[in-house]
C-alpha cells in the first residue's frame, strides 16, 4: 500500500497492518487519529536526504570546514522538525465517513468523507486511499473541516464497503510518511449493472415472446417495426428482425396504455446464469421506470407489485442488488 | 512559437514544482558563477531555461541520447579547461552541469527530491571557497528557498501561497536553529582528515607568493583582505617594532628573489632576547605552508618547524583558518658567527645584470672600512636624494632593473628599495637577504586585536655584521618613515589609487569598520576556527573540569534531547486550548437547546438539514429555527462578518426557548 517506503518490505507492511488491526478500535463513522494508531517511517526521499547529509559530515569532518558542521547539522534538526510536523498533520485529526448512494457495478462508489479539527491548524496535503480506491487528497488550511470522498470502483453487486482506509501524509517536506490505518464503517449498495443493449441472441424470438403471454400490458396489436430507441423494452425487440439485418429494431404496438406490467425472472431464457437474468432485469426496470410504466417484480423470494415512482425503482433495484446474498 | 507571458502564466508557473526547482538550483549555483568557465554558464541558463519553457511544452524535453551527448561534451570541455575532473572547481562545474540535464529527466516527484537533496551538497562545496558572514546570510535565504520548493514538491495542489509557504519554512529554520547550534558546539569533532585530500587547484588566493620581483607587492597592497589577526597578551608593541617575518629570500637572479633550495643547519639560536611579548596569531587561509611571526619567535608550538632563518613553517599548507601561540623577542641578538653557507649565499650576486649597482658596491667598499658605515651612508642617500615611495613606480623592464631604479626612475616601493639595497649591500661585501612580511596592522579599538591585511605586506633586508649578527635593516624606513611609523596611507601622495578600505579608513565608516572587523573575527575565532582544541577549552571552561570523549558524547546526548523536547513543546503547544469561534460555541448552545427535546445533531448533518428534523419536530418554533441556522450559516461561510450579526445572533440563541408554547 505504501509507495514510497524503502525500509518496509511487504511482508513486513502486513504483518504490521494486521497487527495494527487488532489493536484498533471497533468500526464506527468516527475516528480520531490518535498518536497510539498512528505510525511514521522515513520515505525514500527522506533516505536520499539522510545520505546527503553523512555526505555532508563526512566532508565537513574532513576538510575541517565548520560551516559545513553547521550545513549537516541544520539539515539534520531540519529533518527531525519536518518528523514531529508530519506527525502533527494527521494527529488529532477527525474522520469522518458519510453515506455512499447506491451505484451499479462498475460505476464509482462516491463514499464522503469530512476530516475535522478542533483546532484551526494548517494541515494541507492529507491523502487517503483503500486497498480498492484512488488516491483521493484532502486539504485543511486554517479551517476546522474539509470533505473529500473515497472513489471506489463498486466490483460486484451487493453491499461494498471501501474496505481498511489508509490515511497518510508526507507534508512538509515528503521525508517522512505518517499514516494511519482507519476502520470506518461504511457501505454502498451495489445495484447490478444493467444489461447492454447487445444482447447476444441465443433463442428464437418465438420462445421469448411466448413468455409474454403471461405479461398483462398492451401488446395486443402489433402495428410494426420501427428503429431501436432508447427505452425500449427489451422484450418489444424485434429479435428476429434484429438477427437478420443486425440493427436494433423494436416492435410497435398500437395499444400501449399504462397497464400494469410485470417483469418475471421466469421470463427470461431459462439457460442464463444467474447474473446476466440479474443484469437484464435490472435493465428492464430501468428502461420500465424511464417510461413511467406501472410494473411490479416477481423474482423467486421476493414479489413487489406494480407500482412506479423513484422510491419504487429503488426498491426492486435493491431487491435485484441482494438477490441471493 | 509564442513567448508572450501573461500573468496566469505566471502564476501557474510560480507554483509548479519544476519552476521551485530550477530556483534553488540556480541559487546554490550562484556564488559558484567567478569560478566556472563562460561556457558553462551559457549551458546551463540554456539548460535551465529550455527546462522552465518545458513546463507549458511537455514535448520539447529533450531526448535522452541529446542529454548524454551533452554531459560527454561538457566533461571533455571541463577536462580541457581545468586538466582534471575532480578538483574543487572542475568537480562543483560538472556536478552543476549534471543537475542541469537531470532536471531535463523524467518529471517525477522523486526526482525533484533528489536535485533538492543535491542542491544542499552543492551548498556545502561552495563553503570550500568562502566561509565569511555574508555568505552564510546568503545560505541561510537559499536554504528557505530550498525548504519552500520541498513544500511545493509535497503540497499536493493544496492551495497554500508562497506567502504561507515561506513563513513555514522560515519557522521550521527558525526552530531548527537551536538545535543545530547544540549540535555544533557538542558533537564531537575528531582531529585530522579522514582521507587525504587531493592536491588543490591553483586557488587564486591573495597574499604573499615565495618570490619578490618589481611589482609584485604593490599589486598585492590593494587588496585589503585580511593576512591574520593578533591577539597579544599584554600590551602591543609600537608600530614600528610590527615586522611579521614570513620569508626569507636568498637568490637573486637580477630582477627575481627567490627562497632558492632550504639550507638545513641546527636550529638557530638567539644570544639574547629581552622584551618577550606572548601572542596569538589566527591566519587566513593562504594555501602556502609558511606561518607569519612577530621579528624574532623565540618559543614556539611542538608542530611547527623552526628553520635556519627564524622562519617558521607548518606541516601542511593551510587550507583553512590556523592559530597558532607564539612568543618572540623585540630586543634580540643573532648569534655572532655566520655559517660559511650563509656566507657564500648571502654574498652571492648574479655577474652579468646590474654592473653599475655592482661598481658602486665595489666603490662603497673601498670608500668605507667599516660596514656599519657603508649601511649608513646607502640609507642616508635614499633618505636626502632624489628618491621616491610610490605605489605606482615607472616600469623596469630591462635586464638591469635595479640599475634603472637606482641611476634613473629612483621612484619605487618597498620592494625596489629592498632588493636594490641587499644588492647593494653584497656588492660591497656585506653578505645580505631579503624578508617578506608584513609590517605594522591596524588595532581594533574595541577589541584591541591587530588586523593585518594584505596590504601592509612589505619587504626589507638583513645584513650580517660582524659582531651583531643578522641585522634588520629597512630601507623604506629612511625613505618613507611615516610607512613604518603609522601607515601606508601616510607614506603616500593623496592621489595615489587604493582600494575602497583603505581609502574609507579615514572617514566617519572608520568605526563602523571596526565594529565589522571585531564581529569577522569573533566568526573566526568562535565558529570557523572551533576545533577540538576549542571544543575542549569551552567544555572545560562551562563544566570546570577536564572533559574527554565520552563526555562530550553523553552531554551532546543529553543537550540535544532537552532542545528537541522544548522545540517540539513550541511545536505541541500543550498549554493552547482548542479555540472556539464564537459563532461555533453560540450554534453549539442552540443544538443543545434542541437535544434536551430529544432531538440530536449527528455530526454529519449540515445545518440546514438539521433545521428541517427541527421544524419538523417543533413546528411552532419554525421562524426562529429558520432564523438561527441562516444567520449561523451566514456568519460561518460568508467572508464580511459584522459584530452586530453576531451579536443579534447571539441574542436569537440566549432568546430560544423549544419548550416554550405558541402564544395565541
Amino acid at each position: 500500500m505504501a509507495e514510497n517506503l524503502p525500509l518496509l518490505p511487504r511482508f513486513a507492511e502486513r504483518f504490521i497492518q494486521r497487527w495494527a488491526k487488532k489493536r484498533q478500535p471497533p468500526a464506527s463513522h468516527q475516528i480520531e487519529i490518535d498518536r497510539h494508531h498512528l505510525y511514521i517511517l522515513p520515505t525514500r526521499h527522506g533516505v536520499l536526504y539522510f545520505m546527503v547529509l553523512l555526505l555532508i559530515l563526512f566532508g565537513a569532518i574532513n576538510y575541517e570546514n565548520s560551516l559545513g558542521f553547521m550545513l549537516a547539522f541544520l539539515l539534520g534538526s531540519l529533518a527531525l522538525l519536518g518528523m514531529i510536523y508530519t506527525h502533527q498533520n494527521i494527529n488529532k485529526l477527525n474522520v469522518h465517513i458519510g453515506r455512499a448512494e447506491p451505484v451499479f457495478v462498475g460505476q464509482d462508489m462516491l463514499f464522503p468523507i469530512s476530516l475535522s479539527q478542533k483546532t484551526q491548524q494548517l494541515r494541507p496535503a492529507i491523502q487517503l486511499r483503500s486497498s480498492t480506491s484512488q488516491i483521493s487528497h484532502a486539504h485543511l488550511l486554517n479551517t476546522t473541516n474539509t470533505n473529500s470522498q473515497l472513489i471506489c470502483t463498486a466490483q460486484h453487486r451487493g453491499y461494498s464497503s471501501p474496505g481498511q482506509i489508509k490515511l497518510f501524509s508526507e507534508f512538509p517536506f515528503g521525508l517522512f510518511h505518517a499514516w494511519s490505518w482507519l476502520n470506518l464503517d461504511s457501505r454502498c449498495l451495489v445495484y447490478p449493472a444493467p444489461y447492454s443493449h447487445h444482447i447476444p441472441i441465443t433463442k428464437a424470438e418465438q420462445e421469448i415472446n411466448g413468455t409474454t403471454s403471461n405479461i398483462k400490458h398492451g401488446t395486443d396489436d402489433f402495428s410494426g417495426i420501427r428503429q431501436y430507441q432508447a427505452g425500449d423494452l427489451p422484450n418489444h425487440m424485434a429479435w428476429k428482425a434484429i438477427a437478420k439485418t443486425g440493427k436494433l429494431q423494436t416492435k410497435l404496438f398500437s395499444n400501449e396504455t399504462s397497464q400494469d406490467m410485470w417483469i418475471c425472472w421466469t421470463q427470461l431464457e431459462p439457460a442464463l446464469d444467474t447474473e446476466h437474468r440479474l443484469s437484464l432485469l435490472c435493465r428492464m426496470i430501468l428502461d420500465a421506470s424511464k417510461h413511467s410504466l406501472n410494473f411490479g417484480l416477481d423474482i423467486p423470494g421476493t414479489t413487489i407489485p406494480p407500482s412506479h415512482g423513484l422510491q419504487h425503482k429503488q426498491q426492486c433495484l435493491k431487491a435485484l442488488a441482494l438477490f441471493g446474498l | 512559437m509564442k513567448f508572450s507571458i501573461n500573468k496566469a502564466d505566471l502564476q501557474t508557473l510560480s507554483r509548479h514544482p519544476v519552476f521551485w526547482v530550477v530556483l534553488s538550483l540556480s541559487l546554490v549555483i550562484t556564488p559558484h558563477l567567478g569560478r566556472f568557465p563562460v561556457w558553462s554558464i551559457f549551458l546551463i541558463i540554456f539548460l535551465f531555461s529550455w527546462r522552465l519553457l518545458c513546463i507549458k511544452h511537455p514535448r520539447w524535453l529533450p531526448p535522452k541520447w541529446l542529454l548524454l551527448i551533452i554531459i560527454i561534451f561538457s566533461s571533455a570541455g571541463l577536462f580541457f579547461h581545468f586538466g582534471t575532473l575532480f578538483g574543487k572547481t572542475a568537480g562543483s562545474v560538472l556536478l552543476s552541469i549534471l543537475l542541469a540535464v537531470k532536471l531535463h529527466e523524467s518529471p517525477s516527484r522523486r526526482e525533484y527530491m533528489l536535485l533538492i537533496s543535491l542542491s544542499f551538497f552543492i551548498i556545502v562545496t561552495n563553503f570550500l571557497f568562502s566561509q565569511s558572514i555574508p555568505t552564510v546570510i546568503f545560505m541561510l535565504c537559499i536554504i528557505v528557498v530550498l525548504l519552500m520548493s520541498m513544500i511545493t514538491i509535497n503540497q499536493n495542489n493544496a492551495a497554500i501561497d508562497n506567502i504561507a509557504k515561506l513563513k513555514l519554512s522560515i519557522k521550521m529554520l527558525l526552530q531548527a536553529l537551536p538545535l543545530m547550534l547544540i549540535m555544533f558546539v557538542l558533537f564531537p569533532r575528531i582531529s585530522g582528515p579522514l582521507w587525504k585530500l587531493p592536491d588543490e587547484e591553483k586557488t587564486a588566493r591573495s597574499g604573499l607568493s615565495d618570490t619578490m620581483s618589481p611589482g609584485n607587492i604593490s599589486n598585492l597592497i590593494k587588496s585589503s583582505a585580511v593576512a591574520f589577526r593578533v591577539q597579544f597578551k599584554n600590551e602591543i608593541p609600537a608600530q614600528q617594532q610590527l615586522y611579521w617575518r614570513g620569508l626569507v629570500l636568498w637568490y637573486f637572479d637580477g630582477r627575481t628573489w627567490e627562497r632558492g633550495k632550504q639550507n638545513i643547519t641546527p636550529d638557530p639560536s638567539l644570544l639574547t632576547s629581552k622584551n618577550l611579548i606572548d601572542y596569538t596569531i589566527t591566519l587566513q587561509a593562504h594555501e602556502k605552508k609558511w606561518l607569519y611571526a612577530l621579528d624574532m619567535p623565540v618559543d614556539i608550538p611542538d608542530d611547527i618547524i623552526y628553520t635556519n632563518n627564524f622562519v617558521l613553517r607548518a606541516q601542511h599548507k593551510i587550507t583553512s583558518l590556523y592559530q597558532y601561540h607564539l612568543t618572540s623577542s623585540l630586543d634580540y641578538q643573532i648569534q655572532r658567527e655566520i655559517s660559511p653557507w650563509e656566507k657564500s649565499a648571502g654574498l652571492k650576486v648574479p655577474p652579468q645584470t646590474n654592473l653599475k649597482t655592482l661598481l658602486k658596491g665595489r666603490e662603497l667598499a673601498a670608500q668605507f672600512s667599516q660596514a656599519e658605515d657603508i649601511v649608513k651612508h646607502v640609507l642616508k642617500t635614499f633618505n636626502q636624494d632624489e628618491f621616491h615611495y610610490t605605489l605606482s613606480p615607472p616600469l623596469t623592464p630591462g635586464a638591469d632593473p635595479v640599475d634603472q631604479f637606482l641611476f634613473q626612475t629612483k621612484r619605487g616601493f618597498c620592494e625596489h628599495y629592498a632588493s636594490s639595497f641587499t644588492l647593494l649591500m653584497r656588492a660591497a661585501g656585506i653578505p645580505a637577504r631579503v624578508v617578506l612580511g608584513y609590517q605594522g596592522g591596524t588595532i581594533n579599538p574595541l577589541t584591541q586585536v591587530l588586523t593585518v591585511r594584505q596590504s601592509e605586506a612589505h619587504a626589507w633586508s638583513e645584513v650580517w655584521l660582524q659582531g651583531r649578527g643578522w641585522v634588520r635593516i629597512d630601507p623604506t624606513a629612511a625613505i618613507a618613515p611615516q610607512r613604518i611609523e603609522q601607515s601606508l596611507d601616510a607614506a603616500l601622495d593623496v592621489n595615489e589609487a587604493r582600494s575602497l578600505h583603505m581609502q574609507l579608513s579615514n572617514s566617519v565608516f572608520k568605526k563602523l569598520l571596526f565594529y565589522w572587523d571585531a564581529i569577522d573575527n569573533r566568526w573566526n575565532q568562535w565558529v570557523i576556527g572551533y576545533d577540538i582544541a576549542q571544543q575542549k577549552q569551552l567544555l572545560s571552561r562551562l563544566l570546570n573540569q577536564q572533559i574527554n570523549f565520552s563526555d562530550i558524547v553523553l552531554l551532546l546526548v543529553i543537550g540535544f534531547t532537552l532542545a528537541l523536547l522544548i522545540t517540539s513543546l513550541f511545536i505541541f503547544k500543550p498549554w493552547h486550548k482548542a479555540k472556539v469561534e464564537p459563532v461555533v460555541e453560540a450554534y453549539a448552545t442552540f443544538c443543545k437547546k434542541l437535544s434536551a427535546k430529544g432531538l440530536t445533531r449527528e455530526t454529519y448533518e449540515g445545518a440546514f438539514d438539521f433545521s428541517h428534523r427541527a421544524i419538523a419536530l417543533l413546528p411552532e418554533q419554525k421562524n426562529s429555527i429558520q432564523l438561527i441556522t441562516r444567520l449561523y450559516s451566514k456568519l460561518r461561510y460568508e467572508p464580511s462578518q459584522s459584530d452586530k450579526q453576531l451579536s443579534q445572533f447571539k441574542q436569537l440563541v440566549r432568546e430560544f426557548n423549544p419548550g416554550r408554547t405558541p402564544k395565541s
